[in-house]
């Protein structure tokens, strides 16, 4: 019988047209008729496995078909340059590159000989600005003095010099309370910055203070007038300096 | 792969060169997406391409670069069809340039090109907004011998972070895209402000200072982030910014002068002499106009001037202490080295510490397209 040699269920070979078609089943028994339960299921196995092949073996072969033929398109539709043609291309791009890179540097050369010569032409300018102003500082100074010298004491103005000490002595005190305000301040800064930055976020529940300018200049002006009221007027002008000096010109105040 | 990849790089120029050709001969219609100078161009594909062959094990790195490049590339008019016109040129090019060159190398790349392919395809087809933004320069002024301000009307909106860059090209130098950062927030009006400092020999910077005039068309690429600002911080700022890096600090500044809270802001600008300082009056003002704004000019080589003297991260700390600041360092290397060294010794955390080097976008070649510094 086919069934027990070649086997519906039986192992070894892969499955032929022929072998479906020329299958036989044995009788099972008087008690159970039919065919063999067990040998139609073995075949039925035997055909599932079968077609899963020939479907994997299918999509494989599909795949390497678009594969080839998309291969097949970039190399076909369009003929491989000629090595002449390029050749010819290749030197003429070269050409260009060099001829650009020629005009860059060349650009490059000009451009940086233009900002020496104009970058030493303005120091000069400036250091001869600079020759001329002191020069006439020094005849005004000159002048001043020789003035001073040929004019005899005033006798309008005896306090002169008491009252030259006195400015002197206003704004070296002036100079002192500024000192001692920033330093203060300052140190409350420091502690803020310092402790906000050893902070984490989340452990911080208040924003914490801001912005330190405000308080300095009331601060600065109250200071002289409450310990001396001969020091306000000297003094405001020289605070009413301060806010410009810190945002333009000198910056980090602190 | 990689064998076979390294001798074809070992040819130098050669191999790029044999790979553009190919790729115009066979593909004429590619030629007029690169610039007519192609000897930096040459120099970009290797080092790209050296980059994913580096990579190729290592997707889960390769693959965002990928989409960036995807992306970014709409901008030169790339679309999917240049892909296999582009595959086949690299294939032959590397085939040129073994002896050993076999059926398995060829599916190996053949494969991973489509990959690569693949990838960036997909990002640009998925990306959001348009691929360039067309835009008209509504002002130009020269600020300094060498440096512009440019003001720019985006014709449709664009939106950016800020302290990001955006690419831009001009027609007065077709396909060469430089990056440069907004010195603005993005606002309603969709303006934006930029600064270019032309250097010497640069063609795109130069043709922005020299040549480029109100009414002129700009393209702009998508905004690209270099410095990734943290807008949702309340953390006091504080900028230190060098040359045109000022730009990018400005961009921050403005996001806090439109939407604060009040940040306290503290900005340092250092620059060689006072004639440098090319945004001073434009700063002075707002420094006037806002408490919880201090501007500090430094000079470096100025010894006439009466503003502070020194290098600008010197200078910043003389000032402090800057331990709670989020600190943003913009300008050319060295400065953001300093500036960077100085915090950290100062005991402000490194990663509260953010940079960007702005440096010319690529070196001027010599007359023999050799590239120097």
């Amino acid at each position: 019988m086919s069934i027990e040699q070649r086997g519906a269920g039986g192992a070894g070979g892969r499955l032929s047209p022929a072998d479906v078609q020329s299958v036989t089943f044995s009788r099972s028994t008087m008690l159970h008729p039919g065919y063999s339960d067990a040998e139609v299921d073995r075949f039925l196995d035997r055909v599932g496995d079968e077609l899963t092949q020939l479907q994997q073996e299918n999509a494989a072969l599909q795949e390497q078909l678009a594969d080839l033929q998309a291969r097949l398109e970039s190399v076909e539709s369009r003929p491989a340059p000629g090595e002449q043609a390029m050749g010819i291309l290749a030197a003429a791009q070269q050409t260009a590159d060099q001829y650009v890179a020629e005009a860059e540097a060349f650009s490059r050369v000009m451009t940086s000989e233009a900002r020496e010569q104009y970058e030493g032409q303005l120091r000069d300018a400036r250091e001869k600005a600079g020759a001329i102003i002191q020069a006439a500082q020094e005849a005004a100074t000159g002048a001043v003095a020789a003035d001073a010298e040929s004019r005899p004491a005033d006798p309008n103005h005896p306090d002169a010099e008491a009252l030259q000490r006195q400015v002197v002595y206003l704004q070296a005190f002036g100079q002192a309370c500024r000192v001692q305000l920033r330093s203060y301040l300052e140190a409350l800064l420091t502690d803020v910055e310092t402790e906000w930055g050893r902070a984490t976020p989340e452990a911080l529940p208040q924003p914490p203070l801001r912005s330190p300018a405000p308080p300095n200049r009331p601060a600065v002006e109250a200071a002289p007038a409450e310990s001396n009221g001969a020091a306000p007027t000297a003094d405001a002008s020289a605070t009413d300096r301060e806010p410009n000096v810190v945002k333009s010109v000198s910056g980090p105040q602190r | 792969m990689r064998a076979n990849f390294g001798k074809a790089s070992a040819m130098g120029d050669e191999a790029p060169l044999y790979f553009y050709t190919h790729l115009f001969l066979a593909h004429p219609e590619t030629r007029q997406m690169f610039p007519v100078s192609m000897a930096h161009q040459r120099d970009r594909l290797f080092q790209a391409l050296g980059e994913v062959v580096a990579r190729v094990d290592d997707l889960d790195s390769l693959v965002p670069i990928l989409q960036q490049l995807g992306r970014d590339h709409r901008k030169f008019g790339t679309v999917a069809a240049h892909y296999p016109a582009v595959g086949a040129s690299l294939l032959a090019t590397l085939e040129h340039f073994d002896d050993g060159w076999n059926e398995q190398l060829a599916a190996d790349w053949t494969a991973a090109y489509q990959l690569v392919a693949q990838v960036m395809v997909e990002a640009a087809e998925s990306a959001d907004g348009p691929p360039w933004w067309d835009a008209v320069v509504v002002g130009h002024e020269r600020r300094t011998f060498d440096v512009a301000v440019l003001r720019l009307q985006p014709k449709e909106p664009m939106d950016f972070v800020p302290g990001e860059s955006i690419s831009l090209e001009t027609e007065r130098r077709p396909r060469l895209w430089r990056y440069y950062s907004p010195a603005n927030a993005p606002r309603p009006d969709g303006l934006l402000e930029i600064h270019v400092k032309a250097h010497d020999g640069g063609p795109v910077s130069s043709a922005l200072v020299r040549q480029v005039q109100v009414g002129d068309e700009l393209r702009l690429g998508p905004p690209v982030g270099h410095l990734s600002f943290d807008a949702e911080s309340d953390r006091d700022l504080l900028l230190v910014a060098g040359g045109t890096g000022l730009a990018a600090a400005k961009s921050l500044l403005d996001h806090v002068t439109q939407h604060g809270p009040p940040r306290r802001v503290d900005l340092f600008v250092g620059a060689r002499t006072e004639e440098h300082l090319y945004d001073r009056e434009d700063l002075e003002r707002l420094a006037a106009e806002h408490s919880w704004l201090s501007v500090t000019f430094a000079v470096s080589e100025d010894s006439w001037s009466t503003l502070e003297h020194g290098h600008i991260a010197e200078v910043m700390m003389r000032g402090g202490p800057w331990t709670s600041r989020d600190v943003y360092a913009v300008g050319p290397g060295p400065m953001v080295e300093d500036t960077v060294a100085r915090l950290v010794a100062h005991g402000v955390p490194r990663q509260r510490v953010r940079t960007e080097v702005f440096a010319p976008s690529r070196p001027s070649p010599t007359v023999d397209g050799e590239v120097t510094s």
